[in-house]
């Protein structure tokens, strides 16, 4: 199970603490997902040795409109292991989904930000991942904290028919923010959902590191082509 | 009032929390049971509340970490984890929390999960981010001091300066 993190600068708490705190609380592995105009400065592999976690280089990116966002996933596309997009407009929401470069399309529904079939169908097409971001739940209360599990539930229920992939995060911003994977499972069967369901949820950004590291290496040709093991090296 | 009959008597869990905050930061007994009582009867509603019956037994709070032992109802204790998660500050000051296990006995419970982490926690002048600052350490982490706020570290941030 992977917690996806707002490191220092974007949140309050560096790299290597949500790691050790992470690793404390069960993790498996962290994903770093600052937003584009703060990134973090950090060496994952001395933090994943020292706290035996896997550490995954990620980014939000966060774009006024979808003619930014596409620079932005041109530039960091090749760099970082999982690329979201900060959602949340309609525009944005619409390009995440139609875009095959995006893993994830994160909070989709904060602020006026809405999800419909025709959206989740796309990202089904296109394999771009959901966010079921939490943070609401757990740090927000009274009118806008039930218009926020109101969300959930929705997008729930849209994910659920179209089988859509989908990914769950408590989106904290330090240390003191990252809630247990049972914690979150807990919380996650007081909303309506199961427990195996939030657990594939954060399992989602393991695969998902696996799946964009495997591509990024150099052993990687095109999908479906493999070096034949007749080939000798030269 | 006569006490009940051991058959009738209710039966509880102990979940063993640990806390964590900002350094300098003070939490009451008081205080936490009261956010307990909100998280749950604004997570679980009323009777979910009542269900659950959650009370701080013991809590103890020192400089920046914290543990406590929270009484639930048996089979209550998966909602009242979902509360305890929905706790993000007390009294002003954002926590963690995380519940390390759950027992049957008060004594279990101290004995198997709580007082594992060290408390001595030192000041000392650190370099982080090219700039030097006071820090708040224990063990290998530390709360770096920084112009208005904190900023949770380790020791492969910093340096000492």
């Amino acid at each position: 199970m992977y917690e996806a993190v707002h490191a220092h600068p974007d949140g309050q708490s560096t790299v290597a603490r949500y790691a050790k705190t992470a690793a404390d609380y069960g993790f498996e592995g962290v994903v770093v997902r600052n937003h584009t105009d703060s990134r973090a400065a950090y060496d994952a592999e001395q933090i994943s040795e020292t706290y035996g976690i896997d550490v995954v280089s990620g980014l939000e990116i966060r774009a006024t409109d979808p003619q930014e966002a596409g620079g932005s996933v041109g530039n960091y596309r090749s760099s970082q292991t999982i690329l979201a997009l900060h959602g949340g407009t309609n525009a944005l929401n619409r390009f995440a989904v139609e875009t095959e470069k995006l893993d994830v399309l994160a909070h989709p529904m904060t602020d006026r930000g809405d999800i419909n079939h025709v959206l989740v169908k796309a990202a089904v097409e296109n394999g771009v991942r959901l966010e079921f971001n939490l943070s609401g739940v757990l740090r927000k209360s009274g009118g806008q904290r039930v218009r926020v599990i109101q969300s959930l539930r929705k997008l729930k229920e849209i994910v659920d028919y179209y089988d859509a992939p989908y990914v769950v995060s408590a989106d904290p911003t330090s240390h003191l923010e990252l809630r247990g994977p049972r914690e979150l499972c807990a919380l996650g069967e007081q909303l309506g959902f199961s427990s195996e369901f939030i657990t594939d949820g954060m399992t989602e950004w393991g695969r998902l590191a696996e799946r964009n590291r495997h591509v990024q290496s150099e052993s990687f040709i095109e999908p479906g082509v493999e070096r034949g093991r007749y080939e000798e090296e030269s | 009032m006569k006490h009940l009959p051991k058959h009738l008597q209710p039966r509880w869990r102990y979940l063993a929390v640990e806390l964590e905050s900002w350094p300098d930061t003070s939490i009451s007994r008081r205080d936490f049971q009261r956010e307990c009582w909100y998280a749950a009867q604004n997570l679980l509603g009323d009777p979910g509340s009542a269900r659950a019956d959650m009370t701080v037994i013991r809590f103890e709070f020192t400089g920046k970490t914290g543990e406590a032992i929270v009484r639930v109802r048996r089979g209550e204790t998966e909602p009242a984890r979902a509360a305890l998660s929905c706790i993000d500050e007390i009294d002003g000051a954002p926590v963690g929390i995380y519940v390390c296990g759950i027992s049957g006995t008060i004594r279990a419970a101290e004995e198997n999960y709580l007082g594992r982490r060290g408390q001595d926690s030192e000041e000392r002048n650190v370099v982080f981010g090219n700039e030097e600052r006071v820090a708040v350490l224990r063990e290998c982490v530390a709360d770096v001091r920084l112009d208005e706020a904190f900023a949770g570290a380790t020791d492969l941030d910093y340096d000492l300066a």
